[in-house]
């Protein structure tokens, strides 16, 4: 073999791939020299949107670490919204990361992926065995979200001649067919690549008629004595459905991404928006603020009882195999419980912080308090439920269900199948997925 | 030849299908330099006036978001279409001058990897980039890259060579030269156009690659552009400005090129087009 | 131009026929080693070893979070056949890939036609349809969501035409997947395009002039010389997009997520990753891929087949 031959190409490509061999390429790893070699890195999986940017992150992240000088953290940012199934990626190839933020723990506790905190671990949160997974909790309960919310546009609300908003389930419809009759888009819905977008409708009435009555329907539905097709639950999907067939809903929206549906309701393009209270972020925020005024009001029942349904959880979590556990654990305690991260949580998310000891700051905005008045209403009336849909643990439902029960509210609003026929096949995909 | 009668008409409807086939390039080009309200307001309208915000504020993100995904692109694509380029003209040669059943069933395997989702064997990958300890590492992708993409650099090479006389090669064989001495000498200055289109398709494929780095790479060896605009969206969903700046700029670099080679890889390609 | 006549009109065999002389075996192993052994050892360890494992799993119950996992034999592939999501993921990926494979070729020949002329005007035109080939599906995927929401350019400009209800594109569950064909068939033109112009340049002049001279009008001078000439070019556009549209993944994940709906555009590539990542089933998910591979390589193969044939009868 003569290697004179070869063209340049080969050697430089040669050249090239014994140079990466040495160097790495991208984000620089933690410098090994020094006095930083005591330090023990553990990663972190984050999610980035409009308010959780990078910077918030890294400030949040260094308020930690400043008080823990030997933990550093390397932040790993989950490529989409859709941290699940990238964890689920990161596990399967073999990058699960130490500690990671709002990853529902169906399934990686069960297969012992996370490790369970203990209750002296979860002395301070208000809801300590919330999202428990057979008994054990892997995620750390740390605030509550009402979903949905149903906020609505003041201004339009006058138009159609409503003056308060409905306090029962008739008056809700008997405002959607004013607001119709003037020619206004009653709800504000959508889909497209966030399906769930499409739900909350859905979530609401399954709140008001079935779990209002029946708390603990989804650990029957897991004992195999309730089913989708029993006559509550066709009475929640048939409201739902109906909001639709008669136009209250538009079927166009189901193609509409969340943050374009968040923008149509601001820009007036409907009357409600019934939305997780995470909503409040957008609706204070002085750049997107509308020249109208927002209200919010709790889904109505039929008689008028007020029903709030609500989820705790959304907190952090721990790799069982993290190589330093303790100090990941650390990590993940110290970053859900100080203080300026949980007024960030309020201010950045609009979330409620189910921490005891903990008052929101006194600076929240309008759309926030708003949300926030009408989940104290439900926690002194003790009318909390479950919200639909976002459940995580022994509470939820079967892995991949929940992404089948949002293609079928998207199937109720556009028509193509019926009520009948959706929660019949709800209940086979349980069955399949179980 | 010359259009006889109407000679207006050919270039008329050429520019109207042009115009509208246009579109969709127009508005990336167009919202590149728009602020985000207008976009939405009127997505067509000229950009009035101009602003270089919605690049310049990516630019300049502090975590380095953008130049760093671009010198991993840049590195990544760079070896795997030389590596590639290398192996699959030796190997398509090597398929191409041998005769027998052994041959024609490697060239059958090969042609059936054209046709594998890379869904379908990523998480398998996965598992032997990790027993070669090369999982997260940039040779790992590379590696990866120059196994799942060789079918078709060796489609185009092979089909390419069989336009080319073996006489060629058996004289300089004649004349003491060795195997690897004639092929890169004699042959592979031949395959200029061929070169070209394997160098721009595969380019082109790896640069936009979103599954694979993302999963190979791993989340702590920083990202490709590609993976690198799908992240940045959940950040900036409901600024479309930028939005249309990081597609804009995710895209610059392999459509100069892409343009740079345009001239030479419609030959390689049809010359490996004409025997499939 | 590469496509030349002569070459195109000599049947397989008799290149065969031309190749390199026996050489000793030691001699056939050196070369082996040299040439042939790299590439194909990383096409190994990188894709048949992968679909070999892939293959395994989907004799299982796999599943990482409710182990053991268990041998279960063909139980899965027996299952896809009756699974109604399966079943309509397959009806979704064939309409899809009928569209892919028509649409783009003929507007490709068309525009090709159209734009094979000498001449800078062409020449920039060219590049006008060339250069979605260089945009990532990301890109193309989130332009013509704007493009087509209710909001967008598309609805805008019917309104303002006077259409008081245009289409939902893709929101309509009868509707999103003939968009998702259309927004495809736009990314892939460019490629047909390019193919039939450089078969087109190969179709010598003389030919046509010759044609020309005795009388035969434009429509019968494509018929009868240009067109038997572009049948590679016809091949290898009909098999790779054939192959692409069968393995689109990206365009649904980004624009619809499977929906309006259940499964309404949820292609099988689309299926297998949900079914994998989302519902943890792997060994069914891995069945699915295997059956999807084996369509795509049928398909395949027939298609070259019949094309190849038809080749050689021109």
């Amino acid at each position: 073999m003569k290697h004179r031959a070869l063209p340049t190409a080969l050697a430089a490509a040669v050249a090239l791939a014994g140079c990466t061999v040495g160097c790495t390429v991208g984000q620089e790893q933690t410098p090994r020299a020094g006095g930083a070699a005591a330090k023990k890195e553990i990663t972190f999986l984050v999610f980035e949107t409009p308010n959780l940017t990078p910077q918030v992150w890294d400030a949040a992240i260094k308020r930690v670490t400043d008080k823990y000088p030997d933990i550093s953290v390397k932040k790993l940012v989950a490529p989409s919204e859709d941290r699940v199934s990238y964890a689920k990626q990161l596990l399967a190839s073999g990058q699960f990361p130490d500690v990671m933020i709002a990853v529902s723990p169906a399934g990686f506790a069960e297969s012992g992926a996370m490790a369970a905190f203990t209750p002296d671990e979860l002395k301070d949160f208000q809801f300590p065995g919330n999202g428990a997974v057979h008994g054990k909790v892997y995620q750390l309960p740390t605030n509550t979200q009402t979903i949905p919310v149903v906020y609505y546009n003041r201004d339009l609300f006058a138009k159609a001649g409503i003056g308060a908003p409905p306090r029962t389930y008739a008056e809700l419809l008997d405002a959607c067919a004013k607001l119709k009759a003037e020619n206004i888009t009653p709800f504000v819905i959508g889909g497209g690549k966030d399906p769930f977008a499409s739900t909350l409708a859905w979530t609401a009435t399954i709140a008001t008629d079935v779990y209002a009555k029946t708390p603990d329907w989804m650990a029957r539905r897991r004992a195999g004595s309730v089913k989708f097709t029993d006559p509550d639950f066709v009475k929640a999907t048939t409201k739902f459905a109906d909001l639709a067939a008669k136009g209250y809903i538009d079927k166009k929206d189901v193609s509409r991404d969340y943050a374009a549906t968040e923008q149509a309701f601001l820009d007036g393009k409907g009357a409600m928006y019934p939305m997780g209270n995470w909503f409040a972020a957008a609706g204070d925020d002085p750049k997107r603020k509308p020249s109208w005024e927002i209200g919010a009001f709790t889904w109505p029942s039929d008689d008028a009882s007020v029903v709030v349904p609500a989820f705790t959880g959304g907190g952090l979590s721990v790799s069982a195999s993290a190589k330093h556990l303790a100090e990941a654990k650390k990590f993940a305690l110290a970053y859900t419980l100080d203080t300026a991260n949980l007024d960030n949580s309020v201010h950045n998310d609009g979330l409620y912080p189910a921490i005891k000891g903990y008052t929101p700051p006194a600076d929240t905005g309008a759309v926030f308090k708003l949300g926030y008045d009408l989940y104290r209403q439900g926690v002194q009336a003790d009318r909390v439920t479950q919200a639909f849909g976002w459940e995580a643990g022994d509470d939820g439902m079967p892995p991949g269900v929940v992404d089948k029960w949002r293609a079928a509210a998207q199937d109720l609003v556009t028509g193509s199948r019926t009520v009948d026929q959706v929660l019949a096949s709800l209940d086979d995909d349980w069955a399949k997925a179980s | 030849m010359k259009d006889a009668r109407l000679p207006w008409l050919r270039p008329v409807v050429a520019l109207v299908i042009s115009a509208f086939f246009l579109v969709p390039l127009y508005m990336i080009l167009v919202n590149v330099f728009k602020r985000g309200e207008k976009i939405t307001q009127s997505p067509a309208s000229l950009p009035a006036p101009p602003t270089l915000d919605n690049i310049t504020g990516l630019l300049t993100r502090t975590d380095d978001l953008f130049w760093a995904s671009l010198t991993n692109s840049v590195v990544v694509t760079t070896l795997s279409i030389i590596l590639l380029t290398i192996l699959s003209a030796m190997l398509g040669h090597y398929l191409a001058r041998t005769r027998g059943r052994w041959a024609r069933v490697a060239t059958l395997l090969l042609l059936s990897g054209l046709m594998i989702p890379p869904q379908v064997i990523l998480m398998p990958v996965t598992q032997v980039l990790r027993a070669f300890g090369l999982m997260t590492t940039v040779q790992g992708l590379v590696l990866f890259n120059v196994g799942y993409y060789i079918p078709f650099g060796v489609f185009v090479f092979s089909g390419f060579l069989r336009g080319i006389p073996i006489e060629l090669e058996e004289a300089a064989a004649i004349d003491g030269a060795s195997r690897s001495r004639v092929f890169w000498r004699v042959v592979f200055p031949l395959l200029r156009p061929a070169t070209a289109s394997v160098l721009i398709f595969l380019g082109v494929w790896i640069w936009n690659d979103f599954i694979d780095p993302l999963v190979i790479l791993g989340p702590s060896q920083g990202t490709t552009i590609t993976t690198g605009i799908y992240r940045s969206i959940g950040q900036y969903q409901a600024d479309f400005g930028t939005v249309f700046a990081l597609m804009f700029l995710a895209t610059l670099p392999v459509l100069i090129f892409y343009l740079f080679l345009q001239k030479h890889f419609v030959k390689g390609l049809t010359g490996g087009a004409t025997k499939g | 131009m590469a496509v030349d006549v002569k070459r195109t009109a000599v049947p397989a065999s008799a290149t065969r026929r031309s190749r390199g002389p026996r050489r000793p075996a030691l001699d056939r192993l050196r070369a082996f080693a040299l040439f042939g052994a790299p590439g194909l050892l990383v096409y190994i360890c990188f894709v048949l070893a992968p679909i070999v494992i892939s293959f395994g799993y989907s004799l299982t119950n796999h599943n990482p979070f409710n182990p053991p996992t268990r041998f279960v034999g063909l139980r899965n592939y027996q299952t896809l056949f009756t699974d109604a999501e399966f079943l309509t993921s397959l009806r979704v990926t064939t309409i899809l890939t009928v569209i892919v494979v028509i649409v783009p070729n003929v507007a490709g020949l068309g525009i090709a036609v159209l734009l094979d002329r000498r001449g800078w005007l062409y020449n920039a035109l060219r590049t006008v349809f060339f250069t979605p080939m260089v945009l990532s599906s990301v890109v193309v995927s989130i332009v013509w969501t704007r493009m087509l929401d209710d909001e967008g350019l598309v609805n805008q400009s019917l309104r303002a035409l006077g259409v008081a209800r245009p289409p939902g594109w893709l929101s309509d569950p009868g509707l999103a997947l003939y968009s998702i064909a259309i927004i495809l068939s736009w990314q892939m033109l460019g490629f047909c395009v390019v193919v039939y112009l450089a078969g087109l340049q190969g179709v010598p002049v003389e030919l046509s002039e010759a044609a020309a001279i005795d009388g035969a009008g434009p429509v019968r001078r494509f018929r009868s010389v240009t067109w038997p000439l572009l049948a590679p070019a016809l091949t290898i556009n009909t098999v790779v997009l054939l192959i692409s549209a069968f393995k689109i993944f990206d365009h649904i994940q980004v624009i619809t997520h499977g929906g309006p709906g259940t499964g309404t555009t949820a292609t099988i590539a689309y299926n297998v990753l949900q079914t994998g990542l989302v519902a943890n089933r792997q060994g069914y998910a891995s069945a699915t891929a295997i059956v999807m591979l084996v369509i795509i390589a049928a398909a395949a193969t027939v298609t070259l087949r019949v094309l190849n044939r038809r080749e050689v009868n021109l």
